[in-house]
C-alpha cells in the first residue's frame, strides 16, 4: 500500500482522528483518483474521506499541514516507498506516473553510496568545526564537486533533497523520536546517514587546492551544508511534532489515568478534566444507544386495520400507540468532606460529565447536612459548579447518619425499584451514629446501591470506617481512587442500567 | 439530458456548473461532489441549519437532470415508509374478485393436501411486483438511468433506521424477503445524506459516506451567494448586509443566522427600496434574521455599534 498515505493516516490515528480500515481504503480510492500532484485538493479530497466530525477536521487540517510540508509531495512519496518495499510490484499503481520512478532511481544510489563510503572515511565528524574562517572568492566558475551527497547539493534541486533527506529520516527511524532532547541527536544521525562525513572530507581537501575554482567550490558546499543542517533540523522537529507530541501525551495520559487522585498534581487538573471528559464522551457513545421502553397505549386503529388487511380483515394482529418511557434513574450521593475533598472534585467531575449518558441524574453533595446538587450543575459550567459544591457544602465534619436521615427526609419517597444510587464516600463517620438502618431501606427501596470507596481496601474497617456496616446493607462495594476504577465502575453502571 | 460525464469531469467544471444554476460553492463542495461521482459514494452534509444542505443535493439533480427522489425522516420512520410496502388493499380486492376464479382452481381437488398443492402451482402471485409499493428508498434502486437520493435529516431517525441504510449505503442494494434482493440499476443512485447534529450518527454509517462540513460562508463567499440569488441588491447594501450577518455570527446567539436567512433579508430590504442599513432599517426587519425574542432584544442593545462598524 502507498506508504505515504499510511504514514499519514498513522500520524492522524496519533492525532485522535478515528480512521478505520475501510476509510484507509477509501483514501487510497480517492489519492488514486486525484494524484499527489495539486496539494489542496488532495488535501480537500481526504478532509472528505478521513475526518468525521468538526473536530476530526479541525485535527486533519493541522495534521496535513505538517506532515506534506515538502514543496514536492511526490517525492517525499517515491522515497519512502522505495526504502521498506524495494520491490513493491504496486509501486506504479500509485497516482504518480513514470517520471517519479526514474528520478527515484537516481536518489537512491547516491544514498546507498555513501553508507558504502561512510565506513572508509577516515576524518572523523567534529572536523568541520575547526575550519577557519576564509575570505569570500566571490561567484565565478567552480570545480566539479566528487562526493555524492556535494553532488546532490550543487545539483540544486530541493526535491530530490527532500528526497534523501526522508530518506535517511526513515533509515534512522526517525518516526520514533519520543523526546525533544533527542532532536539534536536525530538530526546528526540524518546528516550522518546523507553522507556528511564525505562531505566534510571534500570541503577540507578542497581547501587545500591551490585553483581557485577548487576553493571556491568548497566555499559554496560548506555553505550549502550548513543550509542543509537547517532543513534537517527543520524535518527533525516535524516530525518531533508529528510523532512524538501526541505520544507523549498519550503517555502522560496513560499515567494519569492510573495515578491515585489524591495525588494527582494541580497542574494536571485541566488534562485531568480533559480526559474526563474523553471518557464520559466514551461511555456516552458506547451507551447512548437508548433502550426504549414502549409502554401500550391506546389501540391504533388505522395501522391495526392496514396491518390486518392481509388477513382478510379479520383483526388478530394488533397494533398499539407506544409510550416511550426513558428509564433510568441515578441518585449520586457524594461525600465532600475534607478527608476526601480532593476525590469528591474529580467524582463530581465525572457525574457532571456524565449527565448526557444518564439523563436522570440526581446529584446529592453533603459533608453532614445533605444538599440536592442537581441544579447547581444544570445550571453552572463545570468549573464553577465544582467550585460552588465544595464551597457550600464541605466545611463541616462529616456525619454519615445526618446525610442518611436527610436523604430518607427529602427523597426517600424517590427511590423506586429502577434506581441506582451511587455512594461515593470513604464512610469515616467520626465515631457518630451510622444510621445503617437507612441504608438498609433504601437498599430494600432501591435496584442498586453502589458504595465507591476511594480509600485502599486494606484500610477499610480501620479506625473510624464503618464500611464493614454499610457494605452489608450495598449490592457493590468497589475501591475507587483512579480515573480507571471510575472508568470500569461507570461502565459496568451503564452497561446493567441500559 | 445533460452531460454528466463532461459536467463531471473535474471539480472546476462542476464549481462552474453549479454557479450557473445558482449555486455559489466553496471547492470544498465541489470537491465532494466530484469525489462522490466517481467514487461512487454517499455524502454525508452536516451543518448548522441554512447553510444549502438540502439545496446542494436539489441543484445537483438539476444540473445533472437527474430525477430526484426525497425521503424526509422523522421519528418513527420504518422499512414500510423508506423502502416498500405491500399494497394490502389491492391484495384483498384482488382475492374478493378471484374467489371465483379461485373455485375453477380447485375445483375437482380431493382433500385439503391436493388444494394446497394446486394453489402452490400459482406460485406467490399476490406477493409479487404487482403488489409491491415501493418507497424512495427502493424507488431510487430501480430508476433507469440513476438518480440523486436525499435522505434528509438523518438524525432525526431512529437508531434502527440507520442500520438500515446502511445496504443500500455500502452496497447499492436492498434486500426484500419476498423478493429477493434488489441491486441497484446500471447507475447507482447519487446519495445524500443531510444532518443538523442534533444527535450522533453512527460511526457505520459515517464510515460509509464522505464527510462534508459545511460551515457558514466567509464574507466573499456570502456576497456571491447574495449576488446570484438576489442579483438586483446594489453592491454597496450587499456589502453591508453581510458584514452586518456575519458581525451576527460573532456575537452568542440562541441560533445564529445562516445564509438562508441573509437571502430573506436580502430580499426584504430590496422590498423595501432600502439602499442603505441604518439602525431604524435594522430594527423593523430584525425578525427577518432572528428567530428568537431574547437574541432580538440582545441585538437590538448593540444595534449602533455594530452598524456603525460596517458602515465605515
Amino acid at each position: 500500500m502507498d506508504r505515504t498515505l499510511s504514514n499519514f493516516i498513522r500520524s492522524l490515528r496519533m492525532a485522535d482522528v478515528r480512521v478505520s480500515t475501510a476509510e484507509t481504503l477509501d483514501a487510497v480510492e480517492a489519492v488514486e483518483l486525484v494524484g499527489y500532484k495539486d496539494r489542496k485538493f488532495l488535501k480537500e479530497s481526504l478532509a472528505l474521506v478521513l475526518p468525521k466530525t468538526a473536530d476530526e477536521k479541525e485535527a486533519f487540517n493541522a495534521c496535513f499541514e505538517d506532515f506534506f510540508k515538502f514543496e514536492d509531495v511526490s517525492g517525499e512519496q517515491k522515497s519512502g516507498q522505495d526504502n521498506d518495499h524495494p520491490d513493491d510490484p504496486q509501486d506504479e499503481q500509485t497516482g504518480e506516473g513514470g517520471e517519479g520512478g526514474s528520478s527515484d532511481r537516481q536518489a537512491d544510489e547516491p544514498a546507498r553510496d555513501s553508507k558504502k563510503k561512510k565506513s572508509k572515511a577516515k576524518k572523523p565528524n567534529n572536523n568541520l568545526y575547526q575550519e577557519e574562517t576564509e575570505a569570500d572568492l566571490g561567484p565565478g566558475p567552480m570545480g566539479e564537486p566528487s562526493s555524492e551527497l556535494a553532488q546532490l547539493l550543487m545539483a540544486n534541486s530541493k526535491v530530490e533533497l527532500s528526497m534523501a533527506m526522508a530518506k535517511a529520516g526513515e533509515a534512522t527511524d526517525v518516526r520514533e523520536i519520543q523526546i525533544f532532547t533527542q532532536k539534536g541527536l536525530y538530526a546528526r544521525r540524518i546528516m550522518d546517514q546523507m553522507g556528511l562525513a564525505d562531505l566534510n572530507q571534500e570541503i577540507s581537501e578542497l581547501r587545500e587546492q591551490t585553483a581557485i575554482t577548487e576553493r571556491r567550490l568548497g566555499q559554496e558546499l560548506k555553505r550549502r551544508r550548513d543550509w542543509l543542517r537547517e532543513q534537517v533540523r527543520d524535518y527533525v522537529e516535524r516530525q518531533f511534532l508529528l510523532n512524538a507530541d501526541v505520544t507523549g501525551r498519550k503517555l502522560r495520559e496513560e499515567l494519569l489515568r492510573k495515578v491515585k487522585l489524591s495525588n494527582v498534581e494541580h497542574r494536571n487538573f485541566r488534562l485531568i478534566q480533559e480526559i474526563v471528559y474523553k471518557m464520559a464522551k466514551k461511555l456516552t457513545t458506547l451507551h447512548s444507544r437508548r433502550k426504549k421502553v414502549f409502554k401500550r397505549g391506546q389501540l391504533n386503529v388505522p395501522r391495526t386495520l392496514r396491518r390486518n388487511m392481509s388477513y382478510d380483515g379479520a383483526i388478530f394482529d394488533l397494533h398499539w400507540k407506544s409510550v416511550k418511557i426513558d428509564r433510568p434513574k441515578v441518585f449520586a450521593i457524594c461525600d465532600v468532606s475534607g478527608s476526601v475533598a480532593s476525590y469528591a472534585r474529580f467524582m463530581l467531575m465525572f457525574l457532571y460529565s456524565l449527565d448526557e449518558v444518564m439523563p436522570k441524574v440526581r446529584s446529592f453533595a453533603f459533608s453532614s447536612d445533605l444538599a440536592e446538587v442537581t441544579d447547581l450543575f444544570n445550571r453552572n459550567k463545570i468549573e464553577d459548579a465544582i467550585a460552588k459544591v465544595l464551597r457550600d457544602y464541605s466545611g463541616g465534619s462529616t456525619d454519615y447518619g445526618q446525610a442518611l436521615v436527610d436523604f430518607r427526609k427529602h427523597c426517600m419517597e424517590d427511590v423506586d425499584n429502577r434506581t441506582t444510587i451511587i455512594m461515593l464516600g470513604d464512610a469515616r463517620n467520626n465515631y457518630g451514629e451510622t444510621h445503617a438502618e437507612i441504608l438498609k431501606e433504601m437498599y430494600d427501596r432501591s435496584k442498586r446501591i453502589i458504595w465507591l470507596n476511594p480509600e485502599s481496601r486494606l484500610s477499610w474497617n480501620t479506625g473510624d470506617s464503618e464500611m464493614r456496616k454499610y457494605s452489608a446493607y450495598s449490592h457493590q462495594v468497589e475501591e475507587c481512587n483512579s480515573l480507571m476504577h471510575l472508568e470500569r465502575v461507570v461502565g459496568n453502571l451503564l452497561r446493567q442500567i441500559n | 439530458m445533460a452531460d454528466i460525464e463532461s459536467i463531471a469531469q473535474s471539480v472546476d467544471s462542476l464549481k462552474k456548473h453549479f454557479e450557473s444554476h445558482r449555486y455559489i460553492c466553496s471547492t470544498q463542495i465541489a470537491t465532494a461532489v466530484y469525489l462522490a461521482y466517481h467514487l461512487k459514494k454517499p455524502i454525508l452534509i452536516e451543518g448548522p441549519p441554512g447553510v444549502g444542505k438540502t439545496e446542494l443535493a436539489k441543484t445537483t439533480s438539476e444540473m445533472l437532470s437527474l430525477p430526484m427522489i426525497r425521503l424526509q425522516c422523522y421519528e418513527g420512520l420504518d422499512e414500510s415508509k423508506a423502502i416498500y410496502e405491500w399494497k394490502y388493499g389491492k391484495q384483498l380486492l384482488y382475492t374478493q374478485v378471484l374467489k371465483e376464479a379461485l373455485d375453477e382452481v380447485l375445483d375437482g381437488a380431493k382433500g385439503f393436501t391436493e388444494s394446497v398443492k394446486r394453489l402452490h402451482e400459482f406460485g406467490d402471485i399476490f406477493f409479487s411486483e404487482e403488489f409491491l409499493e415501493p418507497r424512495p428508498l427502493l424507488k431510487a434502486l430501480r430508476e433507469e438511468d440513476g438518480c440523486v437520493l436525499l435522505i434528509d435529516e438523518i438524525d432525526k431517525s431512529d437508531h434502527e433506521f440507520e442500520s438500515l441504510l446502511l445496504e443500500i449505503l455500502s452496497d447499492y442494494q436492498i434486500s426484500v424477503p419476498e423478493i429477493g434482493t434488489v441491486k441497484a440499476a446500471k447507475e447507482p443512485p447519487m446519495v445524500f445524506l443531510t444532518s443538523n447534529n442534533t444527535r450522533e450518527i453512527s460511526d457505520a454509517l459515517k464510515r460509509r459516506c464522505l464527510h462534508l462540513y459545511i460551515p457558514f460562508p466567509d464574507v466573499e463567499l456570502e456576497q456571491k451567494i447574495i449576488q446570484a440569488r438576489v442579483p438586483e441588491v446594489s453592491a454597496s447594501l450587499r456589502h453591508q448586509l453581510v458584514s452586518f450577518i456575519q458581525e451576527l455570527r460573532g456575537l452568542d446567539l440562541k441560533k445564529v443566522p445562516a445564509i438562508s436567512e441573509t437571502i430573506d433579508w436580502a430580499r426584504t430590504l430590496l422590498l423595501l427600496h432600502a439602499d442603505a442599513l441604518d439602525p431604524e432599517l435594522v430594527r423593523s426587519t430584525l425578525n427577518v434574521i432572528l428567530k428568537f425574542q431574547e437574541d432580538i432584544e440582545n441585538v437590538e442593545s448593540e444595534l449602533h455599534s455594530i452598524t456603525a462598524k460596517i458602515r465605515k
